[in-house]
């Protein structure tokens, strides 16, 4: 049996608690094993950014528990949540978010910096997640001189260079072109199969939930469906 | 950066400009109006007696030329009288100096813009100053009459005839004084070959109270004042522009501070993502704060040295060609007895305070953006 990297029971959130309120996530329990390849599908307004946030220690629910590698982040204090993230989770953003005064490297290298990493170690992690990516020629090339794909490239091999125990993905093929979307999708599933590295990503594009080994469907805060990719009906009734 | 550079610039410009002026103003105190130091009988400043002469003014005279500190002394007669003419009249003091003496001691040919002087030769010859010229409407070679009590109490009144109009950096002192010669004023109160005042004048301006307490200490009996004593507007002005300069930089440093404020605050809107998506990857809000204060520190380091350069380079040039403010109201400058030529002169002891200031200022200026930057969520910073 795999190891348990998150584990939430009970989670919900809510906008406008005191006006009309707005169940952004509703009672959802959610499960995911160390080396799963896991979209969240649904439609706009669904929960799925939400969620991620939410197991993403980058927002708080308004009732349940988080469990992350057995942590329970909703109880940590802000400092140590931050602290959390930096050692555990890493992010994949739509778009990018690249620092664009730093070059592909050293966006990489900031989050190792970050984490206090020696030189030696930065240099050796840097050029073998360069060379998973595929991108070991632009790596001293600033973001704005990179394609939109060789950027979210970038970005996912700066949320490597922590070694985290998952990584979450918001959209990440979204503002990319089909092509682009696609090499990506090699590259993450690439990793998640040769290195057990956790993928839970939202999509709205049928082509990469096709690609996830498993497909959660929210609907109004809910999980309407969770399901393997032979049995995506919902999900591709909810993705259109 | 600009913004510290042009504080800095500003800061410098200011005190300098204020420098230069008080130190014009000080230097025609002492070079044109009083000397150094100035030496009385003691009770004849309080109405003026003419009998109130130095008892042994020549004696006192060549002891205080032999003093090493000394450069120049000029000896004086004066008298409170009145000066008339077929139009009106107006008091005036008259001043009864050796020309040659005079002329070294105060400027006073230097002031000459009509006529030429006293001649070796002739007699009862006054200079007069252009502000009292034109009240009285007197031109060179105009006679006049002036009216004072002698020594022995009666009312003396004798015609003179201008040789010459003056006109110094103070029109208030040009419509109150007059010029003659002293042997012929000395005649007319019959003092002989006594007279009232001694001006010292000083090789070295920081040797001002060490030789005023070693002329006390000479003369116990006699008043010896310093030019400050003698003129404590001038002294008070110093401290009040010297005051109002610090309260100019603080209004710059006010400026500079909102400046920066702005700045920051700007730079942190334009990044709100990116500081989001740094604190999302684990950076402490510590961490962000250090950040923003970080560059705002080093926008300062950069700004600084190029305020400093602007400021020392616009001072260093005007110190030497002068600036004219002239424009300002020549009149309203000289009413004040400035120069309307300003040298503006940088307070080089002052540059660490200013650059702690500015430095200081930009620092606690950073904080409310720093903190706006702390306040920053995630996951609504992404958003943006």
């Amino acid at each position: 049996m795999n190891k348990t990297v998150i584990d939430a029971h009970n989670i919900s959130k809510v906008y406008n608690r005191e006006t009309i309120p707005v169940y952004a996530i509703n009672n959802v329990h959610l499960h995911v094993e160390k080396g799963e390849f896991a979209a969240l599908v649904g439609p706009s307004g669904s929960g799925k950014t939400t969620l991620l946030n939410l197991i993403g220690g980058l927002d708080k629910p308004d009732s349940g528990e988080i469990f992350i590698n057995g942590v329970d982040i909703t109880k940590l204090s802000a400092n140590r949540l931050i602290n959390f993230r930096l050692q555990n989770i890493g992010f994949v953003f739509q778009s990018f978010n690249l620092i664009p005064v730093l070059t592909a490297k050293e966006n990489a290298e900031f989050i190792m910096l970050l984490q206090r990493t020696g030189k030696k170690d930065r240099e050796l992690r840097l050029s073998q997640l360069f060379r998973q990516i595929n991108l070991e020629e632009k790596m001293n090339v600033r973001p704005a001189e990179l394609s939109g794909g060789q950027q979210q490239r970038v970005a996912v091999a700066r949320a490597l260079a922590s070694k985290p125990q998952f990584v979450l993905a918001d959209e990440p093929t979204a503002n990319l072109d089909s092509k682009s979307a696609s090499n990506l999708l090699d590259l993450m599933a690439k990793l998640n199969s040769e290195e057990n590295i956790t993928f839970v990503f939202s999509t709205h594009d049928q082509r990469v939930i096709e690609r996830a080994r498993r497909v959660i469907t929210l609907v109004d805060g809910r999980i309407a469906a969770d399901t393997a990719p032979s049995d995506t009906s919902v999900a591709h009734q909810y993705s259109q | 950066m600009l913004s510290v550079a042009i504080g800095l610039f500003a800061g410098i410009a200011v005190l300098a400009l204020y420098k230069g002026m008080m130190q014009s103003r000080v230097r025609t105190v002492i070079y044109s109006e009083m000397a150094h130091i100035q030496i009385h009988q003691k009770d004849f400043k309080k109405d003026y007696q003419p009998s109130y002469t130095l008892g042994v003014g020549d004696k006192m005279a060549s002891v205080i030329a032999g003093m090493k500190e000394v450069k120049i002394i000029a000896k004086r007669s004066i008298a409170q009288g009145m000066l008339s003419t077929a139009t009106g009249s107006s008091t005036i003091q008259i001043n009864g100096v050796e020309p040659r003496i005079e002329y070294q001691v105060s400027q006073l040919d230097r002031k000459i813009v009509k006529g030429n002087g006293f001649h070796q030769e002739k007699r009862n010859e006054i200079l007069v100053g252009k502000k009292l010229a034109d009240k009285m409407k007197l031109l060179i070679g105009s006679k006049l009459v002036l009216t004072f009590t002698d020594t022995a109490g009666n009312i003396v009144s004798a015609a003179f005839r201008v040789v010459g109009i003056y006109q110094s950096q103070n029109t208030s002192l040009d419509e109150l004084n007059v010029y003659v010669e002293m042997k012929t004023l000395n005649e007319l109160l019959l003092t002989g070959t006594s007279f009232h005042e001694i001006a010292i004048l000083l090789t070295n301006d920081n040797d001002l109270l060490p030789v005023q307490r070693k002329l006390k200490q000479l003369f116990p009996g006699d008043l010896v004042e310093t030019w400050r004593e003698i003129s404590p507007e001038t002294e008070l002005m110093v401290r009040t522009v010297d005051e109002y300069s610090y309260i100019i930089m603080i209004i710059i440093l006010f400026a500079l501070a909102f400046g920066i404020i702005n700045t920051m605050l700007m730079a942190i809107l334009e990044r709100t993502r990116e500081i989001g998506m740094m604190v999302a990857l684990g950076t402490t809000r510590i961490k962000v704060f250090t950040l923003v204060l970080a560059e705002t520190i080093f926008l300062t380091i950069a700004g600084t040295p190029v305020g400093i350069l602007a400021g020392l380079f616009t001072t260093a040039y005007y110190h030497k060609h002068g600036l004219d403010l002239s424009g300002m109201g020549k009149e309203m400058m000289a009413s004040f007895g400035f120069n309307t030529i300003i040298y503006p002169s940088f307070p080089i002891e002052k540059l660490l305070a200013i650059m702690l200031l500015v430095t200081g200022t930009a620092v606690l200026s950073c904080l409310f953006p720093a903190f706006k930057a702390l306040r920053l969520q995630p996951v609504q910073a992404l958003r943006r």
